[in-house]
């Protein structure tokens, strides 16, 4: 776990890190001239077959030739991929957190409020001479503007009367104010934690794994050359296996990197061979991981098919009435289910032909990309509209409470209708909609969706697929984050534990992100958005479960308006109906940069 | 200065306190399990939709043809949650990109709708204008008695919407092919309803709407 602190980090020269994964690129520059040298002059000059033909000769070439591959790998992978890259991105992330407490910190002293407590959970609170300008009737200037106030300049007059009957108001305006600067506090130090230890893991499992030189030449050679080549060839899958399993520590950026370094055959092989290794990986591009995905999904409903077959065969030989019929039976409902939710999905982003199925929607017509799925839980669908790696425009949608593998063809719905909306309004863009249902989502209002850890549960992973669309996509590519209902508390999470990396968050009918103001969330607050309709019990959450309301003014960032549905009914889910148009306007607009 | 104003009001925690209470819990609940009646099923709003369009386009003076027609369907909910059984039908009739940008299309077919509808009865329940940069975005919207909405927006493209409100849904061989209004060529690579006809759509039949499609859709996009 990471120990920086909040002085170390405010202290931290981001330009040496920066600096030195610089000086990490041109040492691979330097080295890969080395190389091509030792090719060039050696194997093909001095020691050529033209100058000396012999077995030795032949085994020294290659020997030699074998060194030089190692090493030009053992430069991209480690000197470049790993070291520079986690340097770059661990300065970017650092950076970006130190200007936050650069405005942060100054607030902080300026109130008289005091950082205190452990590292990894700072708390603000009230400065002993703040209690005392509180308590002796001359609070701060700024208290009494808060609180509407005049501040008392002489002994017991009107003003000093009027502050003594508001001290409770004083007092939980300046708490309410403290807890808002922790909230985003603790939120720049878990980034910065986050980023920190991700660092860590890259660098360590480098260390941890050290690769192996071609065997020396000697009587020996011969023996072990076969097994070296073997382990080459086959170092590639490990490595892919080790992303996929989420122990190779690195990062989308590096994932996108070791990717695009491999040869098409190595690609082709993998998507191919170990689709499992391609389809969930964030920051191996859309086009790959649709065509592993849909492989994937091809294998488990056919998996599922043998199973069920198995399962009704077994059945027949138990006894109705026992406990285990009653499961077996409960048992093969589930599979059955899983395989009828499977098909529904597959046969909707799928032709008759086999082929990716295109979208309804206005022209140009966009294919369904299939970037995830999965029958644990609830279930797990994350589909694209249009392709999010060359969009101008890329709207990731995460849906509430009740979203499951059943229910994502009609989430689907939702998704392509903002898609349709994002391309009406602005068709000289190339615009992409994803459905993120990459987490278990609460089953139910009460209990569930009042708990926090399915938030907490979503949060790394709403992380790495952020950060691999943005590894694959285009450099300036608007990304949008999107929440309805407990989405945005799974959104609000992730921004705040984690790090989003997205342009615009937009939180609509929110029960609450997380925490008490915009400023926590790591984006712009000129870009996170609420809207929440006047007839949406969701606005009567109270605080205590999931924080403030983020369409309240007090949470800071902008709100747009949301028309309601009819009077007498639950409008929770009506923003995309045909009472809201006001809304889906505005949201088509934040998504394509019109706001 | 302070960057936030003072913690909310609290009649919202008051009302909060309320919604916790178990009478108003099951409330919630008992209407969560109980969805209104629809109108329509999916498969009867289709021809009544389209009729709807078609009227207006009728009312369209010096029309140019739409581009494309798009059937699409919303979740549709209760109690705050969508519920299985039930969707939203949204037809969308699409002008091409030339035309979208007219003054005729964009100005005009708003005054005369706003006009149309309100002659007839229905509601107009937005009538919106936004500056951009570049372009001004027009909305408006009206309910018709029966519940189904009209929505003419001039966005990037202009469009003219239909939607259903919650119907529930229908067997896909339940549902009939309805022929596009306004110049879209029925069964033709703009008329994109094949998600409900995957035997094919019938093209041989005339569009509801007289009026010609247009002679090319070379730099429509």
């Amino acid at each position: 776990m990471s120990d920086l602190t909040w002085e170390r980090l405010r202290d931290l020269d981001c330009g040496a890190i920066r600096a030195l994964g610089d000086t990490w690129k041109s040492y691979v520059e330097q080295q890969l001239a080395h190389t091509d040298r030792l090719r060039a002059e050696v194997i093909d000059g001095h020691l050529s077959a033209e100058h000396f033909e012999s077995d030795t000769a032949t085994r020294v070439r290659e020997q030699i030739g074998m060194t030089a591959d190692r090493y030009e790998d053992d430069l991209s992978d480690y000197a470049s991929t790993r070291i520079a890259t986690t340097l770059f991105e661990v300065a970017d992330a650092f950076e970006k957190e130190q200007n936050e407490l650069k405005e942060l910190v100054p607030l902080i002293d300026q109130h008289q409020f005091d950082i205190e407590g452990p590292h990894h959970e700072y708390d603000v609170n009230l400065s002993g001479d703040l209690h005392r300008a509180i308590l002796t009737l001359n609070p701060p200037q700024w208290l009494c503007d808060m609180c509407g106030v005049q501040k008392p300049d002489g002994f017991w007059d009107v003003d000093t009367i009027k502050v003594l009957f508001n001290g409770v108001d004083l007092y939980g305006t300046a708490i309410g104010l403290a807890g808002q600067y922790q909230d985003w506090l603790r939120a720049v130090m878990s980034r910065a934690h986050d980023a920190d230890d991700e660092a860590a893991a890259a660098l360590a499992e480098m260390r941890e794994n050290p690769t192996e030189l071609p065997p020396q030449l000697g009587a020996t050679y011969d023996d072990l050359v076969d097994d070296y080549k073997q382990g080459v060839s086959e170092e590639v899958a490990d490595e892919a296996k080790s992303i996929a399993e989420g122990t190779s520590g690195m990062s989308p950026e590096q994932v996108n990197q070791w990717w695009e370094g491999l040869s098409e055959t190595e690609r082709q092989a993998l998507i191919e061979e170990h689709p499992e290794w391609v389809g969930p990986v964030d920051g191996i591009p859309t086009e790959s991981r649709d065509t592993a995905n849909r492989t994937l999904l091809d294998n488990q409903i056919d998996g599922l098919g043998v199973q069920i077959a198995a399962k009704e065969q077994a059945l027949q030989g138990m006894d109705p009435d026992s406990d285990e019929y009653e499961r077996a039976k409960e048992e093969l409902d589930d599979l059955k289910q899983d395989e009828k939710d499977l098909a529904k999905l597959q046969g909707r982003i799928t032709d008759d032909d086999g082929t990716p199925a295109l979208a309804e929607g206005p022209e140009p017509k966009q294919p369904y990309y299939l970037l995830g799925f999965g029958t644990q839980d609830s279930g797990r669908a994350i589909v694209s509209v249009g392709d999010p790696d060359t969009a101008d425009n890329v709207n990731t949608f995460v849906p509430g409470t009740t979203a499951d593998l059943g229910s994502a063809t009609g989430i689907l719905n939702r998704v392509e209708t903002m898609q349709s909306d994002a391309q009406l309004a602005a068709p000289g863009a190339s615009n992409a909609t994803v459905m993120w249902l990459g987490y278990d989502a609460p089953d139910t209002i009460v209990p569930e969706a009042m708990q926090e850890r399915w938030a907490d549960g979503a949060s790394d992973d709403l992380e790495r697929f952020t950060r691999g669309l943005d590894a694959t996509g285009q450099p300036d590519t608007n990304h949008t984050l999107t929440g309805h209902s407990y989405g945005t508390t799974v959104i609000g999470h992730a921004a705040t534990q984690d790090g989003v990396n997205a342009d615009n968050l937009v939180f609509v009918a929110s029960p609450g992100v997380g925490t008490d103001t915009a400023s926590a969330l790591g984006v712009d607050e000129d870009n996170v958005w609420s809207t929440t309709n006047s007839l949406d019990p969701i606005q009567l959450s109270p605080d205590v479960l999931h924080g403030a309301n983020p369409a309240d003014d007090d949470f800071g960032g902008n709100t747009y308006h949301s028309d309601t549905g009819a009077w007498n009914a639950n409008n929770h889910s009506t923003y995309w109906d045909d009472t809201n148009m006001a809304g889906r306007e505005t949201l088509a607009d934040i998504a394509t940069g019109q706001r | 200065m302070p960057r936030r104003p003072p913690p909310g009001p609290l009649w919202r925690k008051a009302l909060a306190s309320l919604a916790s209470l178990p009478p108003v819990r099951s409330i919630v609940e008992h209407l969560m399990d109980n969805p209104p009646e629809p109108r329509y099923t999916q498969a009867e709003a289709y021809a009544p939709m389209e009729a709807a369009a078609a009227e207006a386009v009728a009312a369209l003076p010096d029309f140019p043809g739409f581009k494309e027609r798009i059937w699409s369907e919303l979740p549709a909910t209760s109690g705050g949650i969508d519920v299985p059984g039930f969707t939203i039908v949204e037809i969308t009739y699409v002008f091409s990109l030339p035309d979208s940008g007219t003054p005729l299309v964009r100005e005009t077919y708003v005054d005369v709708l706003r006009e149309h509808w309100t002659s007839l009865g229905y509601t107009v329940t937005r009538d919106a204008v936004k500056e951009k940069a570049g372009r001004t975005d027009r909305s408006l919207v009206a309910i018709r008695p029966d519940g189904i909405a009209l929505w003419y927006w001039a966005a990037g493209h202009t469009v003219l919407r239909v939607q259903s409100g919650p119907v529930t849904v229908s067997e896909p061989e339940a549902i009939e092919y309805v022929p596009p209004s306004g110049g879209v060529m029925p069964g033709g690579r703009y008329d994109k309803v094949a998600r409900y006809f995957p035997g094919g759509i019938p093209a041989d039949r005339d569009a509801v709407d007289p009026f010609d499609s247009p002679d090319s859709y070379e730099d429509d996009l």
